[in-house]
């Protein structure tokens, strides 16, 4: 059984939602292939669950309360900090 | 006649009479052609007599005068002649030489003013619109990449206005909460390019800030000419965060559409392209996803046991059993790879992301329904790969002391001990040291 194409980047956290859902495709590829060996399968897996876990966290991130900001009263603020710190 | 003027000793004609070189200047600048002129009217006041103005575009202006006289007989509409409307002036350079109570003033003498028309701004626009493409400008925001779910976006809209409503309700239908920075701004008048093109920079200076929306609603392209603004649009054009426009209605071309990253017909459309991933529809899936991958993880709770004795009398015949199966299995496999099933699927998978790549740039809607349907095909196929869905249906997988699955016979021959993993649970095993195929 081959046990090549071990992505070394594996256990790297994604960069992105995008990264982590063209991983998750790469990964369905090769498991599709036929062609990953038991061990490779069995890694693949693992990383796919993660990948699944991690986009879920970034939805979590936008999924709570919408939050509104105005730019001129963070401008201000901004202002006011630079004030009280010199 | 000649005089040295010290101390750089400049030898010039004169010294003249100034009045009388005045009167010569009026007199040559009286001769010069008239032309007509188009531009933004700004600085409008009035005397007794006339009423001067700046006439002004991105690169320069002139001071322009009118008399009243002439004023009121072109029968201008209502407040038709006011700061920030574009018109086209017909008239001559003009140099008035003062007198003794009158300071000396050069304008342009206008004697004919009209409000520019759609014709007029169109040709305007075209001409500018020819320049930035041939500078390269209508591609720079494009080759940004625009993240699938911000985090936080910046908004440049008009404080009262049915564009900012049009996108908050965008932004709830996707399914999205993260955070929105408003940077308000008038949206239609002389001061409204300038305060957009600050909006922006300020909003992108700001690191959280992921992509720029600018959006008001719909009108004349007189109204809409802010969003037409040369200065403006070099602006949009060099930033580093990509801008989605939605200004006017479908119909409504303005310049700020060509450089930014992506032109939306509506502010709904432009939540839909700044928020490419539909998040309800994704997180619903996504949980789905998981509480399969995770069942099947966990294991299914099966009676294994007549297996388990018949594996405890002959770990070797076992051993020999399972290699078989899994060899069967591999084959298979093979077998469908050969007929081509994973190379339709990768195909597909590939024209499928071309037609995504080139739907994002229209509307993200359909794009982001494709990609939720991906995600959830993802998840189950990974479920189909799940080494436990093969040991729930009666296979099992030979491990090593130390957990690594042992994948040939050499290697389960040289262990010691190995494990054999069951959907629910370990048994250990001593391989026959004459145990092979």
């Amino acid at each position: 059984m081959a046990e090549s194409e071990r992505d070394p980047s594996a256990t790297v956290a994604p960069e992105s939602y995008e990264s982590a859902v063209e991983r998750l495709e790469q990964i369905i590829d090769r498991l599709d292939s036929g062609q990953a060996g038991l061990r490779e399968t069995l890694e693949l897996c693992r990383e796919g669950r993660d990948l699944v876990t991690y986009c879920a966290g970034e939805l979590d991130e936008v999924g709570e309360s919408l939050k509104e900001l105005r730019l001129d009263e963070l401008a201000a603020k901004l202002d006011q900090g630079q004030l009280e710190t010199d | 006649m000649g005089e040295e003027l010290a101390p750089q000793r400049v030898t010039l004609p004169g010294p003249f009479a100034v009045g009388r070189y005045a009167r010569k200047l009026e007199e040559e600048m009286r001769r010069r052609a008239r032309v007509s002129l188009i531009g933004e009217v700004t600085g409008l006041s009035r005397s007794k007599a006339q009423a001067y103005f700046e006439l002004r575009d991105a690169e320069g202006a002139i001071p322009c005068a009118i008399w009243l006289n002439d004023l009121e007989k072109l029968e201008l509409p209502e407040q038709g002649l006011r700061d920030g409307t574009e018109v086209v002036i017909g008239g001559g350079p003009d140099y008035y030489r003062g007198g003794a109570q009158a300071s000396p003033s050069f304008y342009f003498r206008a004697t004919h003013i009209r409000l520019a028309g759609e014709g007029d701004l169109l040709a305007r626009l075209e001409a500018l619109r020819k320049q930035l493409r041939a500078e390269g400008l209508f591609e720079l925001q494009g080759r940004l990449s625009r993240p699938l779910l911000p985090k936080t976006i910046g908004v440049v809209t008009a404080e009262s206005g049915a564009a900012r409503r049009d996108l908050l309700a965008g932004l709830e239908r996707r399914g999205w909460r993260g955070t929105v920075i408003w940077a308000f701004a008038p949206v239609q008048d002389r001061h409204a390019a300038p305060a957009i093109a600050a909006a922006i920079q300020d909003l992108a200076a700001r690191p959280e800030v992921e992509a720029i929306v600018v959006t008001r609603g719909g009108g004349s392209l007189a109204d809409l000419w802010a969003f037409c603004d040369e200065t403006l649009c070099r602006t949009v054009a060099m930033l580093r965060v990509p801008v989605i426009s939605a200004v006017g209605h479908e119909r409504d071309s303005t310049l700020i559409d060509d450089v930014a990253a992506v032109a939306c017909s509506t502010p709904t459309h432009a939540a839909e392209a700044t928020v490419p991933l539909d998040a309800a529809a994704a997180r619903s899936s996504l949980e789905r996803s998981l509480g399969i991958l995770q069942r099947a993880a966990s294991g299914a709770v099966g009676g294994r046991t007549p297996h388990l004795v018949s594996l405890a009398r002959g770990p070797g015949r076992a051993l020999g059993r399972e290699r078989l199966a899994l060899n069967q299995k591999t084959r298979e496999m093979r077998a469908a790879s050969e007929r081509g099933l994973a190379e339709r699927l990768g195909f597909q998978r590939r024209l499928a992301t071309v037609v995504l790549e080139r739907a994002a740039r229209r509307a993200a809607g359909p794009e982001m329904e494709r990609r939720r349907e991906g995600l959830h095909r993802a998840a189950v196929a990974l479920r189909a790969h799940e080494p436990e869905r093969t040991l729930e249906r009666g296979y099992a997988l030979v491990e090593g002391e130390d957990g690594e699955p042992l994948a040939t016979a050499a290697e389960a021959r040289a262990a010691e001990v190995v494990k054999l993993r069951f959907a629910d649970g370990r048994v250990r095993a001593r391989p026959e040291r004459d145990g092979g195929a």
